[in-house]
């Protein structure tokens, strides 16, 4: 029974004019979105990787100097373009690409896109996420608004009636005739991306095929839920217009003026500090802190004298090593600790912010897939927060090579000037990489997107089998 | 109990018993109920049982509105009932009670003995439906819309059957694949036959389908209920059309303000006879 309905639903809407037409429209972004992402994802990806080996080179060849000195020379971590994002950018845009790695210092990442970018930016870059998300729900109510109403108010509902159908049946049916059809539109085109990936991809591996395929259930039952939500209005309305101007409400305020709400209400609740206040807290903790540069600081002293009874000597003259470099190391561990207090406050109100926007797809499922597409597509939150600890982990280590060399190597009494490393010491530290986190650590970490979309389909699945038959075949 | 075993097929002799002393020409073979006693299978043949259509005191009331007054009728194999009536007479709420549309306010409805609002599905797998304007979907073919309805109705149909019960109810063939929204009312009115025969129901309700027909297209369609009538299927249909009703109709009912004024016998009656029984009617009607 369930074959016929899905084999007339699905005729119907193929053989519909205004359907066609903005299948079409829509097919024809879809591709345009898909072709154009993928190749700016692959000539960002292919710059980030140019300007990490260009930097890296610089490093190398930054010629002979002492090490504290190449400390501060530094370097530069550039956030590679995860291979999935030319399907959601998500927060690319407003999280930057590169930050400056150097002693003493955590720099913030900087050059986001937004920030190069006019107003247009804040509408949407078109993507595969962007259509996917927005588009394709909005066809969806195109395509089922009137499913029921236009049945009822032509007859034919009166006639399926009399055929002793039940309305569960009936709603079950056009559910899956109208799905088969957004699908018809969806898997070509993921199936088109796919190609992309195989061919212009030399990283493609299980993983990322793993992601795609995720990305590409999530959205496929996103759709399902637009779906059966514009089936059941329909079949509850009084009639077409009814039915539309519903589901159309609907739809701007779950993609339109829901997030931006709560992204607003997240704001107010969790409330970050200015860049001034938070660069001024800072500021004023590293103050009070050790300085490696300065000899008169008080807790220096106190360093130095432990130092000093460590190694049952009564000058810094007389140790095996260089106090300079522990000095340096000292005050370099006290400002990570005030970075790492101060970055985590900031990081947590974020995440707390983030936390609200994911509790949120229990009432909005836009929320809920947006979350879990930038999780997938490597464009989230999170995954800025993952590089960006990484990038600090990074300069660190590097920071400690250097502070370690000046300790060993530069012997007591040797001006500063005098003594210098060389391009050995400089091989000796790794070039930067990260690694985008694996699937099973995305889905963990998105598991409230997850269950919401679950939600949200167990009670559309209760609706549908609890109320469905109250549906008037009149 | 008795329409349990009326499904499951019954011997030869007993149809030819309903066919030679009930309903001629009747295609349905079991009209008695069954019973074993001390291994003799036995008949018991009933009037009742004949009975494929009824309404038992059946009143509507729509707010404060009567809209149907304790009717009661009966329509058996072969036979062809049709209702006459002004427009709020009550017919279409007649054909909205079998159809299990609406709820009866009081009274009962039975199809093949069943009540219809106690076994909806089972009403409606007896039962073909063909309204004023048959609705049909436009952007499909009439042949497409015939599997459609007929796959709804439990009767799955393939090309070369749903073309020939097309064909049969008078559809040209080349009209077939075409699309409905081509097609005239007559043509629609076609494919609501063929999707009647193909069901095989056992009851047909038609709620004036001739209404809007040009006469040729009309006698087409009445010479199409007269075949199926011969076939035993008992059939229900309102309508204005005095002549039709009189030509085609076994039996005709005049119906004023929910009430069933008069059930009288086709041939009991002249067609001046039943034009003037009728203009009395409306006219009590207008001064009651």
């Amino acid at each position: 029974m369930l074959k016929i309905i899905i084999k007339k639903e699905f005729l119907s809407s193929v053989r519909d004019v205004r359907l066609q037409v903005s299948a079409a429209i829509l097919l024809s972004l879809m591709i345009t979105a898909v072709l154009v992402g993928k190749e700016g994802q692959r000539q960002i990806q292919k710059q980030r990787e140019a300007a990490q080996s260009a930097m890296y080179d610089q490093w190398l060849n930054q010629g002979n100097k002492h090490p504290h000195s190449a400390a501060h020379f530094g370097q530069f971590a550039f956030k590679p373009k995860p291979i999935l994002s030319f399907l959601d950018v998500g927060l690319d845009h407003y999280t930057g690409v590169s930050v400056f790695l150097e002693a003493h210092k955590q720099n913030e990442v900087l050059f986001s896109g937004a920030q190069d970018s006019n107003g247009m930016t804040r509408f949407g870059e078109l993507t595969g996420a962007l259509i996917f998300q927005l588009l394709l729900p909005l066809l969806i109510i195109f395509l089922a608004f009137n499913t029921f109403t236009k049945e009822r108010e032509e007859g034919t509902l009166k006639m399926i009636h009399a055929q002793g159908l039940s309305m569960r049946t009936l709603l079950m049916g056009k559910v899956w005739g109208i799905y088969l059809m957004v699908l018809l539109l969806f898997i070509p085109i993921i199936f088109l991306a796919y190609l992309l990936l195989d061919r212009q991809s030399s990283s493609l591996d299980t993983e990322v095929t793993v992601k795609f395929l995720s990305l590409t259930g999530l959205y496929s039952l996103y759709f399902l839920l637009f779906v059966m939500m514009a089936v059941l209005i329909s079949g509850f309305s009084k009639n077409s217009g009814f039915s539309l101007l519903t589901l159309l409400g609907i739809w701007i305020v779950a993609c339109i003026i829901l997030p931006k709400a709560t992204t607003n209400f997240a704001g107010k609740l969790y409330p970050t500090p200015s860049q001034f206040e938070f660069r001024q807290a800072i500021k004023e903790k590293v103050k009070n802190g050790i300085d490696g540069h300065n000899p008169s600081d008080a807790r220096l002293a106190t360093l130095k004298q432990q130092v000093l009874d460590e190694y049952g000597v009564s000058t810094v003259e007389e140790l095996p090593v260089n106090w300079g470099g522990i000095a340096m190391q000292a005050g370099e561990e006290y400002t990570d600790d005030v970075y790492d207090q101060e970055f985590s406050k900031i990081e947590q109100i974020f995440k707390q912010q983030n936390r609200l926007s994911e509790w949120m797809g229990f009432i909005d499922p836009y929320l809920a897939i947006r979350h879990l597409s930038m999780g997938l597509a490597g464009t989230d939150f999170n995954h800025h927060v993952l590089f960006a600890r990484k990038a600090e982990n990074y300069r660190r280590a590097f920071v400690k090579k250097m502070n370690k060399d000046m300790e060993l190597n530069h012997k007591p009494g040797v001006a500063y000037a005098d003594y210098n490393a060389d391009k050995d010491m400089w091989a000796q530290v790794e070039p930067f990489e990260y690694h985008l986190p694996d699937t099973v650590s995305i889905l963990r970490d998105q598991w409230r997107g997850m269950a919401a979309l679950a939600f949200w389909l167990i009670i559309l699945l209760i609706i549908s089998v609890k109320y469905s038959n109250r549906i008037s075949g009149l | 109990m008795f329409f349990t075993a009326y499904e499951r097929g019954h011997p030869a002799f007993l149809s030819k018993i309903h066919q030679k002393y009930f309903c001629p020409g009747s295609r349905i073979s079991f009209p008695g109920k069954f019973i074993k006693i001390a291994g003799f299978r036995l008949i018991i043949l009933s009037k009742t049982i004949f009975i494929m259509l009824e309404a038992v005191r059946l009143s509507k009331t729509f707010d404060k509105h009567e809209a149907l007054k304790s009717l009661n009728l009966k329509v058996s194999p072969g036979e062809l009932f049709c209702l006459l009536g002004a427009n709020g007479a009550g017919k279409t709420t007649t054909i909205n009670l079998f159809m299990g549309f609406i709820e009866p306010t009081l009274g009962e409805v039975k199809i093949n003995g069943l009540d219809v609002t106690r076994h909806a599905k089972e009403t409606k797998k007896r039962l073909a439906y063909i309204p004023e304007n048959l609705n049909l979907y436009g952007n499909l073919t009439g042949m497409e819309n015939l599997q459609f309805f007929a796959g709804l109705g439990g009767t799955p149909t393939d090309k070369a059957t749903a073309t020939q019960l097309l064909t049969e109810a008078g559809l040209q063939k080349e009209a077939v694949i075409k699309r409905v929204s081509q097609y005239s009312k007559g043509m629609r009115q076609k494919v609501g036959i063929a999707i009647a025969k193909a069901k095989n129901a056992e009851n047909l309700l038609l709620d004036e389908p001739t209404s809007g027909l040009d006469p040729e297209a009309s006698n087409d369609f009445a010479q199409l209920l007269m075949s199926m009538r011969e076939n035993g299927v008992a059939i229900l249909m309102t309508t204005h059309d005095l002549f039709r009703a009189k030509a085609s109709g076994t039996h005709i009912g005049i119906m004023k303000s929910g009430e069933l004024i008069h059930t009288l016998k086709s041939s009991d009656i002249s067609l001046n006879e039943l034009e003037r029984l009728y203009l009395e009617t409306m006219k009590s009607t207008v001064y009651a």
